[in-house]
């Protein structure tokens, strides 16, 4: 059985990552990464909605995937907090071998902030480190059709309706940013997923999770992001 | 900026893989010890068979354990009520006794690319005793750890 860490373990372990990270750095250092530039922009230099094409071509290309948009404050070029929502959905319909069929779709929620890692803040080009914390709440049906017990040969049902779950993870992005023309930027981001809590049901585990993907050893995501400052 | 995007697919390509994690050891059985009234372990003297009914008749679970002191057992998928017929058998005579095994069957679910299993929560059993002195629940939670010993089963003494 695939044993996982409980809820407190994993909130340990960011709690010491946190410490740690903190720890790290000097006083000054911390300081001088959260002081903005100075110079003659402006402080608030507006906002820019977003939409992700990589979750749209995947519901296109396989049985799961993400529409999934963004509003993001831009501070100073430098920091941009962001709220990410999505709508996150599967259909996976019966599988060859296993025969089970597998569908959730709910919406997810990310909020964060990235900071501008370039040195030339206001240039066209931006280059991302941030860090997002995403929540979900969905609910499961599957089933599994023509389950016959091995020993007995009762004809067996195998079958979850609704099953209510949730998972909230932690996302450390990186990502670049390019303007093309006018307020059209194009941005690729590189996620890697943590997750902190969770609620898989009475089935023991879920495969998809709306907004975090395939719920595998995989950590790794992506988005291609176009970008529109309004 | 060329090799930062060079960078970004390679990464993307290599998180496009995606792994079977289907658990390597998939058994899920009810496992039993056999013990002397002292806590000892006993080794089967005897042959122990133990029969169930299925749809067509009959089945045998376990067939002639002998010169063990610990066995392990399969348990319906869907049924409320496991009905189990131990057989001890010696040279002269042959005692049965009935075990019923009640539990709730739990769908258990790892990936759409593995089987569908269910997991067991035993909620009561009851024995006659030809043979059987005590069977003793000691875990309820039938899962993929076979490490976990569910029944202490003790034989009269002259077994």
């Amino acid at each position: 059985m695939t044993r996982r860490p409980s809820i407190s373990v994993s909130f340990r372990r960011v709690a010491i990552s946190l410490l740690l990270l903190m720890s790290a750095a000097s006083a000054s250092a911390q300081w001088k990464f959260f002081t903005l530039q100075k110079d003659s922009i402006p402080l608030f230099r507006g906002f820019a909605v977003s939409f992700d094409l990589v979750g749209v071509a995947m519901m296109q290309l396989s049985d799961h995937g993400e529409y999934e948009g963004a509003f993001r404050v831009n501070i100073h070029d430098e920091w941009f907090p962001i709220v990410e929502i999505g709508y996150g959905k599967a259909n996976h319909e019966t599988d060859e071998v296993t025969k089970i069929s597998y569908q959730t779709q709910a919406p997810y929620f990310r909020i964060g902030i990235d900071k501008n890692l370039l040195r030339d803040k206001h240039g066209p080009y931006r280059l991302y480190g941030g860090l997002r914390y995403a929540f979900t709440s969905y609910k499961v049906d599957m089933d599994c059709k023509d389950l016959v017990d091995p020993y007995w040969k009762w004809d067996t049902p195998y079958a979850v309706k609704d099953e209510p779950c949730n998972y909230h993870w932690l996302e450390v992005v990186l990502g670049v940013d390019a303007k093309i023309f006018g307020p059209l930027h194009l941005g690729w981001s590189l996620r890697y997923k943590r997750r902190i809590a969770h609620k898989d049901g009475i089935m023991g585990r879920t495969w998809y999770v709306p907004g975090f993907g395939l719920d595998d050893d995989n950590r790794v995501g992506g988005t291609f992001n176009v970008i529109i400052d309004i | 900026m060329r090799k930062l995007l060079l960078f970004f697919c390679i990464v993307v390509w290599l998180a496009s893989c995606s792994t079977i994690d289907c658990p390597l050891l998939s058994t899920i059985s009810v496992q039993y010890v056999i013990r002397d009234k002292a806590g000892k372990a006993l080794t089967l003297t005897d042959s122990l068979t133990i029969i169930s009914i299925q749809k067509s008749g009959e089945i045998v679970v376990l067939n002639r354990l002998s010169g063990k002191s610990e066995f392990s057992l399969p348990a319906s998928y869907s049924h409320p009520e496991d009905v189990l017929f131990f057989r001890f058998k010696d040279k002269d005579t042959t005692v049965v006794d009935t075990v019923w095994m009640k539990k709730d069957d739990i769908p258990h679910f790892e990936s759409v690319d593995c089987n569908a299993s269910f997991f067991h929560e035993i909620t009561d059993v009851q024995y006659t005793r030809h043979a059987i002195d005590s069977l003793i629940l000691l875990n309820r939670s039938v899962t993929y750890d076979q490490k976990t010993i569910h029944f202490r089963l003790v034989p009269k003494s002259s077994d």
